[in-house]
């Protein structure tokens, strides 16, 4: 017998007794907090910050200067083309965007209860870029931020994503004597911009 | 309603006083107690060390004492609560069924079933409580800080209302004081450094009393004060809300 | 050795426990803190109990559900009965791909499996690129904890070993410092790294994705720039639908270390062009885990280490204490499954205060497992005769009031009248630290038949 059948014969013969999925009743949980607010304090405990945009244009602008210094910088912004340093067409390697400072992502999807927004595949040239990138700036529209997990999911359950990921503030890590550290192995720093 | 009462074994050897507190106070608030003579001990001991099964003839024991009681009453949370919740290892007869619904530990009786908050003692100090593990998270006596629900604490309730007493809040409302039973024995270092650590917590905080619901964290605390001579008096519950004048 | 033997030497010096307690207590707090912010919290643990046993009892149908998924997604699926045939398994798909040097993120699976030796054993290089697992690395020790793998490490510790092993300077244990100096290290092996292996918190049997959650990013780093990503998963961390996560992503993260959700949550599906992804399934115990209807419930569990930033006894004796790859109370329960010998202390090592059930995000009854361990324990494996006799007698004598009675008075005088110094003696381990209390003249059976007769 091969391995898989040898477990999942196993796991035939020790199951308990068939249980019911519970029922996910989102009611239990309304709390009625205010949803941009909500938002804004849980990308700030997490680390991040959050700014007020007009337009693309006006997003960049506000990047440009924040981070005087930087010398690499890729946005996937439609009309921001001038902000762009690099063509990523030309970089075989995602190795090669070591030296990445300011990368500007869409998001589609933030939730509120947690300050996470949803950066998926078609948002994302590469897969790399939002941990490898220094600085991490994403855009997202006021009326695509949820309350919760839940209804986090069920958006995300008519999307067919090869690969995506909820972030919420820079890396970080207090491995060392739980003392925290903002930047860990990704981004230093996280800004999202509301529009 | 006639009540029978459970003195564990080492409060009838070891803290008689402890018995003889609940007993006038049950009987002051007029309610007949009967004090069954042929009891031992709920198993608790034996069960706990992992010899459930050297311990059923003590259940039986038990059952046989009280089945005959409205309500049985102990000055112990975790033999209130090892009655309840291990008495499944012995058939459950009517008898066994009654035993187990109808066994509450003191305080819980008296908020609960005689609904009384205010017993008339007066006890003038500054008490902090020890949440005793087995009442608190296995009978429920009072909210856990784990779990998100609204705060109540039935030796609390019954504690605010004692003339002149100060209750002491606690930097760690609800940790364990490390005697588990045989394991104040077999992992004595930990034991001893958690009693220690309750201890203090108690001091930092200005408590002159510790009280708690069960004599068997009290006895460790007590053990580790007296041989630190720490400025601490060491008092069950019953003894406080017997207390008239101390 | 035992558990009580290793907690003995761990309490030896004292600051050093109160210094552990409290790092590990300031978790707990942050978990309380956060938590109660949540409405429903307790509604949530219960989704998160019921999503658990609803899997487990139709668990060999939502892993074929999940592995036809993966495969459609271009994913190749592997099965691993044993630690050592994931080892295998893992090396096979390496040698493959001729990789030399591979970069890990978190996984208590291939701790468990011993992984790392056994590649290195092959001249493979496997970096733990999670810094506190680096760190546990580098000092050639196991992870202490599953999520703060070096919570038992002082920064005076961490910075001498970095200076050691990475040149790095003295800098009075600057954690700023020694982790900007772990990043650039760090950067450096995942540039160069020709294989990732990563941990799996959750497979979803609906879409055939797996989900890794990192603060760190080190996940992603690993797993997006090099040819192969290997994922390793026990048996136990499918859920059946993505719709789920939504219940355990705002449990796990709360519970573990009191943030509302980690950095990144990382859903994989399909491999990146011309890139490989494999995930290897493996039973190792866990199967054996399920057949016991009083122990099933361990395969609840998220990883989250609630249950050992509350334990008041795993903090302090140390991680190192349980002498197994899971340590605290779900390890407790977790480990005499799989060898009742070896562990047979620990699920000892607690005084039942329940703790460690009420923080437990998917409510697993720990401390009511412990509690049968115990009985299994004391009936399958040799006991001391000395306990084994006392519980008998014990038995015997409460059993017979009568006989009962007597003893007890011969008990108290012996605590009036027997010098101190006796009492305390070396066998009373009792006396050792504390005092007994001091034999009262009259039990309360004594006192009550009197005054029966008074009246
Ligand atoms: S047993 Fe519960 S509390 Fe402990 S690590 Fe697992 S999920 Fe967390």
């Amino acid at each position: 017998m091969s391995s898989r059948d040898h477990i999942l014969s196993r796991i035939k013969a020790h199951k308990p007794e068939f249980i019911e999925e519970p029922v996910i009743t989102l009611e239990l949980f309304m709390d009625w907090k205010h949803v941009k607010t909500e938002f804004t304090m849980k990308v700030e405990i997490a680390g991040g910050q959050v700014f007020e945009a007009t337009s693309n244009q006006n997003v960049t602008e506000q990047v440009s200067a924040m981070f005087p210094e930087s010398k690499v910088n890729f946005s996937t912004l439609k009309g921001t083309d001038g902000f762009n340093t690099i063509n990523l067409d030309a970089i075989n390697k995602p190795h090669d965007l070591e030296d990445l400072d300011i990368l500007i992502l869409e998001s589609g999807l933030g939730v509120a209860e947690n300050g996470a927004v949803w950066i998926k595949d078609s948002q994302l040239p590469m897969r790399v870029l939002p941990f490898i990138t220094k600085h991490l700036v994403v855009v997202l529209r006021k009326d695509a931020i949820v309350t919760f997990m839940h209804q986090a999911y069920r958006k995300l359950s008519c999307d067919q994503t090869d690969f995506g990921v909820f972030i919420s503030g820079p890396s970080k890590t207090a491995d060392i004597e739980q003392s925290l550290v903002i930047g860990a192995h990704g981004a230093l720093s996280m800004s999202v911009f509301l529009v | 309603m006639k009540v029978g009462l459970f003195i564990p074994c080492y409060i009838n050897q070891l803290y008689p006083q402890v018995g003889k507190a609940t007993i006038e106070l049950l009987e002051r608030l007029q309610v007949e107690v009967i004090y069954p003579s042929g009891q031992t001990c709920c198993g608790q001991p034996m069960a706990n060390s992992g010899y459930e099964y050297e311990s059923v003839g003590t259940c039986n024991n038990f059952v046989e004492n009280f089945k005959g009681f409205d309500y049985i009453v102990t000055p112990s949370g975790s033999c209130a609560y090892h009655v309840k919740k291990h008495y499944d290892i012995i058939p459950q007869t009517d008898a066994v069924t009654k035993v187990r619904n109808t066994i509450y530990e003191l305080c819980d009786f008296l908020v609960n079933v005689l609904e009384v908050k205010n017993v008339g003692a007066r006890f003038p100090y500054k008490v902090g409580i020890h949440k005793s593990c087995h009442g608190l998270r296995g009978l429920r006596l009072g909210s856990c800080s784990e779990k998100v629900t609204e705060p109540y604490s039935h030796i609390g309730t019954l504690l605010k209302e004692v003339l002149g007493t100060e209750i002491i809040e606690l930097s760690r409302k609800d940790e364990c004081c490390g005697f588990g039973g045989t394991f104040a024995v077999t992992e004595e270092a930990i034991s001893v450094k958690m009693g220690k650590d309750r201890i203090q917590d108690h001091l930092n905080n200005g408590a002159e009393v510790i009280t708690a619901t069960d004599t068997s964290c009290l006895m460790h605390l007590e053990g580790l004060v007296t041989r630190n001579k720490q400025p601490l008096k060491i008092r069950h519950i019953a003894e406080i809300l017997n207390s008239v004048v101390d | 050795m035992s558990h009580s033997k290793a907690a003995t030497i761990f309490n030896k010096d004292e600051n050093k426990v109160n210094w552990h307690d409290k790092a590990l207590w300031f978790v707990r707090h942050k978990r309380d803190k956060s938590v109660h912010t949540v409405k429903g919290w307790e509604e949530l643990r219960n989704l998160g109990h019921g999503i658990k046993a609803h899997t487990l009892s139709n668990l060999d149908n939502y892993l074929i559900q999940f592995e036809e998924n993966a495969k459609k997604n271009g994913v190749q699926v592997h099965w691993a009965v044993d630690g050592e045939e994931h080892n295998k398994i893992v090396h096979q798909i390496l040698k493959a791909h001729q990789a030399k040097k591979v970069v890990k993120s978190k996984s208590m699976l291939t701790e468990e499996c011993h992984l790392n030796p056994y590649l290195e054993a092959d001249g493979i290089e496997v970096i733990d690129s999670d810094l506190g697992e680096r760190i546990v690395q580098l000092a050639k020790e196991p992870p202490s904890h599953i999520v703060l793998p070096a919570i038992h490490k002082t920064k005076e510790e961490v910075d001498a070993l970095f200076q050691e092993h990475l040149g790095t300077k003295p800098c009075n244990g600057d954690p700023q410092y020694l982790t900007g100096e772990a990043r650039k290290h760090l950067r450096e092996k995942f540039i160069q790294a020709d294989a990732a292996i990563t941990g799996v918190n959750f497979a979803i049997a609906d879409t055939g994705g797996i989900v890794v959650c990192t603060n760190e990013g080190n996940a992603d780093m690993g797993a997006h720039l090099a040819p192969v990503h290997i994922a390793c998963m026990g048996v136990e961390k499918l859920i059946p639908k993505q719709t789920h996560l939504g219940v355990f992503l705002r449990l796990l993260a709360r519970s573990a270390t009191g943030q509302h959700i980690t950095t990144y949550s990382s859903h994989f599906k399909k491999p990146l062009k011309g890139s490989e992804m494999h995930i290897v399934i493996v039973d190792n115990g866990r199967t054996e885990q399920l057949s016991r209807p009083d122990f099933r419930a361990s395969l609840h569990c998220i990883r989250c280490g609630a249950c050992m930033n509350t334990c008041p006894i795993y903090r302090r004796s140390g991680g190192h204490s349980y002498d197994a790859t899971i340590p605290g109370p779900i390890g407790s329960i977790l480990s005499p499954g799989k060898d009742l010998k070896k562990h047979s202390s620990l699920p000892f090592a607690s005084t039942l205060c329940g703790s460690c059930s009420d923080v437990c995000p998917v409510k697993i009854d720990i401390h009511s497992q412990l509690y049968k361990w115990r009985q299994l324990i004391t009936k399958e494996t040799p006991q001391p005769i000395i306990k084994k006799t006392s519980m008998k007698m014990m038995g015997n004598l409460f059993s017979k009031p009568l006989q009962f009675e007597k003893v007890g008075k011969v008990a108290r005088w012996s605590l009036r009248n027997l010098p101190k110094g006796v009492i305390n003696s070396k066998p009373n381990v009792w006396g050792k630290e504390r005092d007994l209390p001091l034999g009262p003249t009259e039990s309360f059976d004594e006192w009550y038949k009197k005054r029966k007769k008074n009246e």
